[in-house]
């Protein structure tokens, strides 16, 4: 059987245009809360539960690795969900920084 | 300050009068944190327009909890002597707002402090006593409606 010859058509791809702004927004940054020995124990459980929406027992989870390891990952998201996140936090005067994951 | 009782969103919470003047003190001393202290990266590696846009939410945030407070502190009828108590009640969302005072002051005060380690305080003298007044006062009105939300300070061990 005679082979058929497909012609061959790629598409026309135009290169994609990278930008510093739009690969930073895309990649995962990381929400950290670092360990201010002020804040007591009790706030700081109850700003992650509002910030996230999480359970007390997640909430104080990550409370008692800011206590005993000095900071905490509390979320990794994008640029603009991470910024958010810091600033929520900040808004209760909790150290919150955002970092790129490395 | 206990909390009298409390109804859907609504809490009632009743002090005496040195309560409530020490209360008023506090309110008044915010904001305490310098504008220049919230950071968006600990590294550096935030852009400098973010951090540009962080500042100014700070300060937009700031701005409203201060109109906020003075509302708050001008409010006639907010207070109400009843049988030698002054009572007064708070939404939730108020309760929120006054948290964030509360700890902006709280830590406003121990930046000012040098930002001691828990066990090691400097001592208390005429120019900083003021900064010990407001850690522990603020401490005290944070714990007393953090309770109301049903926070027990007694399952903890310390600060965080």
């Amino acid at each position: 059987m005679p082979e058929i010859a497909v012609p061959l058509a790629l598409p026309h791809v135009t290169p994609e245009k990278k930008t510093r702004s739009k690969s930073k927004l895309d990649s995962a940054w990381l929400v950290i809360c670092w360990n201010d020995p002020v804040n007591l124990m009790v706030y700081v459980t109850h700003v992650f539960q509002i910030v996230f929406g999480w359970k007390r027992e997640k909430a104080e989870f990550h409370m008692k690795q800011v206590h005993n390891l000095g900071k905490s990952v509390l979320a990794r998201a994008t640029m603009e969900k991470a910024e958010h996140y810091v600033h929520q936090l900040q808004k209760y005067a909790l150290h919150a920084t955002m970092e790129p994951e490395e | 300050m206990k909390l009298i009782r409390a109804e859907k969103d609504q809490f009632t919470f009743g002090l005496n009068q040195r309560e409530r003047e020490l209360l008023f003190q506090i309110l008044k001393m915010f904001p305490l944190i310098p504008p220049s202290h919230h950071q968006l990266s600990k590294t550096g590696k935030a852009r400098p327009e973010d951090q540009r846009l962080l500042d100014e939410a700070v300060a937009e945030q700031r701005g409203e909890n201060a109109k906020r407070v003075q509302a708050f502190l001008d409010e006639p009828g907010k207070f109400r002597e009843i049988q030698n108590e002054i009572q007064f009640s708070l939404a939730l969302a108020e309760i929120e707002w006054l948290l964030q005072v509360l700890n902006d002051v709280r830590v406003g005060a121990w930046l000012a402090l040098g930002e001691p380690e828990e066990f090691a305080l400097p001592k208390i003298e005429k120019n900083n006593a003021r900064y010990f007044f407001a850690m522990e006062v603020s401490g005290h009105f944070q714990v007393e409606l953090l309770a109301a939300l049903g926070h027990d300070q007694s399952n903890y061990f310390g600060k965080s």
